[in-house]
């Protein structure tokens, strides 16, 4: 009973250390340390994703079409709402946990265990400093770039892949696309995006500095808690946010009343 | 008088230790168990007593300082220790540098220098020692990477740990010239080396 809290306190604190402390970023050893995190995170992650993504805005249409039997117009709707506005943001968390939540977990954890941290203490660097404010801030950042660069890969896949699939021309596709393209989408994404990146980071430093125990079998069990909670507090923010932002939660079986 | 850089005193354990280090001296400090050793050493870069112990150093009683001022302290410490390890993930340079980067003191170039200094005389390429990461180096050239960030913080009190732990005969000897490159950066330095008495 008390662990659930004690996790809940501890990610609290350090999100509000992270936010207070952003200044740090200035320091040439915290800044390196941000440009390499958002290297890794956001350059490295980019390569892979490019066929990935602009098939599945393809592959989106397609079977809308084909399933729902849908025309061009909600064809489109669903690719400004599905895949521009929840699985862009999605897929992008997705990326960035299982490829920088459970880096950094490892190699905070693996830090803790073998004294690295305690190093860095007695030579009186701030551990908040050096280690999360560069990542938490680097993955928020880099979250949000590759999100956009899904979602415009996604939709500009669907737009040219589509013609292929479906009797529609790209001008149609994209002319209505742009029609029903709000900035809130934008907006919303972006927030979200951000609030992703803060979530997966903050959780992941707090485990990789909060081992179960300081052995080298610690590690295994921290990326396994981090990766796991990560992808809950996506869902949640996913959720709340929709829900706040549009009035509905769970593809609309709850809606706010008006 | 002599006046002290260090008064440490442990009543739990089955040893009681008492020990006094003049400022500016050479100490040699033999503990009964690495557990003796492991507490004086953190005590020393803490600046703080654990229960059960007593610490003034460098003038001050530890048991009555507040938190910046022990910062302040602690920062006048430095040892070579394996409690001060290498960070694994970055260079020799970046380890070396990485508190005067940090904390904005010395300027890098001043650090750039020391360490090409120190490294030349210990007989290392600064260029490809300094590009290597900690696991690549062995356990000579992690002790002198580890005594390069030391001067480089250049401390008041200078704590050696085990200094010739897994080292050879030829490497010990060269560590020993440790002392004198210190002396000669830090002339009014102290020195403490610890180590566990042998049976």
């Amino acid at each position: 009973m008390l662990q659930p809290l004690r996790e809940i306190e501890g990610g609290i604190k350090l999100s509000l250390n992270v936010a207070g402390r952003l200044g740090q970023l200035r320091k040439p050893p915290i800044l390196e340390s941000f440009l390499r995190q958002v290297y890794f995170t956001g350059v490295t992650a980019a390569t892979g994703v490019v066929l990935r993504a602009s098939g599945l805005g393809a592959l989106i249409i397609a079977v809308t079409l084909d399933v729902l039997d849908a025309d061009i117009d909600l064809a489109v709707k669903i690719l400004l709402w599905v895949v521009f506005r929840e699985i862009g943001p999605l897929a992008a968390a997705v990326v960035v946990i299982l490829r920088t939540g459970t880096a950094i977990s490892a190699e905070m954890a693996m830090m803790r265990v073998s004294g690295q941290t305690r190093a860095l203490r007695y030579l009186a660097i701030n551990l908040y400093d050096y280690l999360v404010v560069p990542r938490v801030a680097a993955v928020m950042l880099a979250t949000m770039a590759l999100t956009f660069y899904i979602q415009a890969l996604a939709v500009l896949g669907a737009l040219v892949l589509s013609p292929f699939i479906i009797d529609a021309s790209f001008m149609e596709l994209a002319g209505r696309f742009f029609e029903l393209f709000a900035p809130v989408d934008l907006y919303y994404s972006t927030v979200k995006s951000l609030l992703f990146g803060f979530a997966i980071a903050a959780c992941c430093c707090w485990h990789g500095l909060n081992p179960p125990e300081l052995s080298q079998n610690a590690v295994p069990k921290v990326i396994t808690r981090a990766v796991t909670q990560s992808a809950m507090l996506v869902l949640t923010i996913n959720a709340v946010f929709a829900y706040i932002v549009f009035g509905i939660l769970f593809f609309g079986l709850v809606t706010a009343k008006v | 008088m002599t006046e002290l850089a260090l008064r440490y005193a442990r009543f739990t354990g089955r040893h009681p230790i008492v020990l006094t280090v003049p400022r500016g001296g050479v100490t040699r400090a033999h503990l009964p168990d690495s557990q003796a050793k492991a507490h004086l050493v953190t005590a020393l870069l803490k600046a703080r007593a654990a229960s059960g112990e007593e610490l003034e150093l460098l003038g001050a009683a530890t048991a009555e300082l507040n938190a910046k001022r022990r910062d302040r302290l602690r920062r006048r410490v430095g040892a070579v220790s394996p409690v001060v390890g290498l960070i694994n993930n970055l260079n020799a340079w970046e380890n070396i540098s990485l508190p005067a980067a940090y904390h904005g003191s010395p300027p890098l170039e001043r650090v750039a220098q020391i360490a090409q200094e120190v490294l030349q005389r210990f007989g290392a390429d600064p260029q490809a020692f300094l590009a290597r990461l900690p696991d690549d180096l062995d356990s000579l050239e992690r002790k002198i990477a580890a005594f390069v960030r030391l001067l480089v913080a250049a401390p008041e009190l200078a704590v050696f740990d085990a200094l010739d732990e897994g080292l050879s005969r030829e490497e010990s000897a060269r560590v020993s010239g440790f002392e004198a490159e210190y002396r000669a950066r830090q002339p009014a330095g102290t020195l403490l080396y610890v180590d566990i008495k042998e049976a």
